[in-house]
């Protein structure tokens, strides 16, 4: 009997020659990220400190801080943390990410995108460096255990594999393949497994996509999201140096699977998820021409490369609508750079979208804060009330084309005829 | 050392799936910090009366994915402030189980239980059995096997306290 990609993996840090789906197992993170947010980075440097008596983490050079959110700072407090996480940073000698974008995808940016690697962070959207042949597992809290041992505890989780099928119309995107996938499977149908994805559609994606698809599935109930390296994963893992000496693992053809799911995205529409939460799916036509005050292209599920062409594609030679707030936030510094250099953030600046630095904060309402009554369609990665502003405001997540299109109109759009 | 169990009345059931618990508070209230603050708002769009009536040991029950969405932590210290002891639910989303179950919180799954329990009926969770009884009724339903760390996360109280006994066992166990 074979083994998926996620057994192997687990198998190689927890020393044994395999592993099954339940066992118990105490495995050693190759790498341990957290970006620094009140009441989680500043509290294990307490913790560590005040309850384990301990002056550095285990093995330290496994880590890594990123500084992401609350960038820029616009009150003291924020830069009292982030003063915290510099001076531990140097304190313990470890490697500190500030300003290069967000922490995910400046993980892939500089070495951490490691295929057979296993990396532990405390934010679930990590999933999307299972894009690279990776298992990446977002603990929560209990992400305190990799702070203060260095082995931790873990159960290995069945996997689910999704195989889709077909080709991907002209106007989708990544996000619509995730949104197909959560509206015929629902909301728990990967609950505590890991999510794995093949297929010929899922070949010709960019890494961009998958990134996409793997970083948002802990909304179909999933532990983390995996894809067995292909030469595009490897060739990405080489051109950005690799900060582990690990050989890539494949899931065996008679590996063992909970469920093995084919779906064809050949007749693929767009699809929505509306108000009130990210599962609650439909086709984007049912909603076209609700009227829409504001946009948002960016997060750590969208707003690279792929996603910039996109809505320069769709926002060439037009302009937003007037009254209409389109903000693009290209994920890192690397991909905005990329972005200059193809010529689309003049296209984008032209068309009347507000372009800023990398920063996470669009996405949570930190920054560019809805008031009661509005409305948005993003690219980001939650839609729950209160999530970009007031409790009153609403929110659609939808492709960055679909986000683009609705800017032009002022109203949700479908992007196929700009295509 | 064992999980101690738990018997008290199911104080409400969500029956809806997916639910999100920011609503407890709701959204509005998710960023009081304070305790007695946050259980005084509590419940207020499902039970006004929640507060009053709810006692020391009482349940809620779930449905399917219980905690799905973004949960926060504020909702199930509001709970625990009026005494909730845990949620038994038909099964709980991932993100929302890590949360509280660091936290030291008893969540049970138990498939079934929206069809073996009706608000106020007084329950039984029986760990070591891995069952929970109706009191009344004496009908039985299993209780889905928690992983070894779960399980002593609630018996030590939570993360902290579980990490410190882990380590101290390891250290016990190479000396």
């Amino acid at each position: 009997m074979g083994f998926t990609i996620t057994e192997k993996i687990l198998a190689r840090v927890c020393g044994r020659r395999a592993v099954k789906v339940g066992d118990e197992i105490m495995a050693r993170p190759d790498f341990v990220h957290s970006y620094d947010f009140p009441g989680y980075t500043d509290s294990f440097f307490r913790d560590m400190k005040d309850e384990f008596h301990l002056n550095s983490p285990p093995a330290p050079e496994r880590f890594a801080l990123f500084i992401d959110h609350m960038v820029p700072p616009h009150a003291p407090k924020e830069e009292d943390l982030h003063q915290i996480t510099r001076s531990w940073a140097t304190m313990q000698g470890i490697q500190l990410f500030e300003r290069l974008g967000i922490g995910h995808q400046v993980a892939a940016e500089v070495g951490y995108a490691v295929p057979g690697a296993f990396l532990v962070h405390f934010d679930g959207h990590i999933s999307q460096l299972g894009a690279f042949g990776m298992l990446a597992i977002g603990l929560r809290r209990n992400i305190l255990e990799a702070y203060v041992r260095e082995r931790i505890s873990l159960q290995v989780p069945q996997t689910t594999k999704v195989i889709l099928n077909g080709r991907i119309p002209p106007g989708l995107m990544g996000r619509d393949v995730f949104h197909f996938i959560l509206k015929e499977l629902g909301p728990d149908f990967c609950r505590f497994q890991v999510l794995e994805l093949e297929g010929p559609a899922l070949s010709d994606m960019s890494l961009d996509e998958r990134q996409t698809i793997c970083g948002l599935a802990m909304f179909t109930g999933a532990t983390s999201a995996i894809i067995s390296p292909d030469e595009k994963i490897l060739r990405w893992s080489r051109s950005c140096g690799s900060r582990a000496a690990l050989a890539p693992v494949m899931s065996d053809p008679d590996a063992e699977y909970a469920a093995v799911v084919q779906l064809d995205v050949t007749s693929l529409e767009p699809l929505i998820a509306s108000p009130p939460h990210p599962a609650n799916i439909g086709p984007l036509n049912d909603v076209a021409g609700l009227e829409v005050h504001v946009g948002y292209i960016g997060s750590c599920v969208s707003g690279r490369l792929d996603d910039l062409r996109a809505a320069a594609k769709v926002l060439q030679g037009r302009h937003v609508k007037d009254g209409f707030q389109l903000n693009i936030i290209p994920t890192s510094r690397k991909i905005m750079a990329e972005a200059d250099r193809e010529g689309l953030l003049m296209e984008l600046l032209e068309a009347g979208a507000f372009l800023s630095s990398p920063s996470c904060d669009y996405c949570f309402g930190h920054i560019a804060t809805m008031t009661a009554g509005q409305r948005a369609i993003s690219t980001g990665t939650l839609n729950v009330p209160g999530r970009m502003g007031s409790p009153d405001s609403e929110i659609y997540l939808a492709n960055a084309a679909s986000v683009a299109a609705t800017a032009v109109e002022g109203r949700i759009a479908d992007p196929r005829p700009y295509f | 050392m064992a999980l101690d169990n738990l018997s008290g009345r199911v104080a409400w059931i969500f029956a809806e799936s997916n639910f999100d618990v920011d609503q407890i508070v709701g959204i509005k209230n998710i960023k009081i910090t304070d305790t007695a603050e946050l259980a005084r708002v509590a419940m207020e769009a499902f039970d006004p009366d929640f507060a009053r009536v709810v006692r020391t040991g009482d349940f809620l029950v779930g449905g399917k994915n219980f905690g799905y969405g973004h949960p926060h932590y504020p909702p199930m210290k509001a709970m625990r402030h009026l005494g909730i002891a845990g949620v038994i639910a038909e099964s709980f989303s991932p993100g929302f189980w890590r949360g509280e179950i660091s936290m030291g919180f008893p969540l049970v799954p138990c498939p079934g239980i929206l069809a073996l329990a009706e608000r106020w009926d007084e329950l039984l969770v029986d760990w070591n059995r891995g069952m929970i009884q109706h009191l009344r009724t004496q009908k039985e339903l299993a209780i889905e096997p928690l992983s070894l760390a779960d399980r002593t996360m609630i018996e030590m109280g939570g993360l902290i306290p579980y990490l410190k006994s882990a380590i101290a066992d390891e250290a016990e166990s190479t000396r």
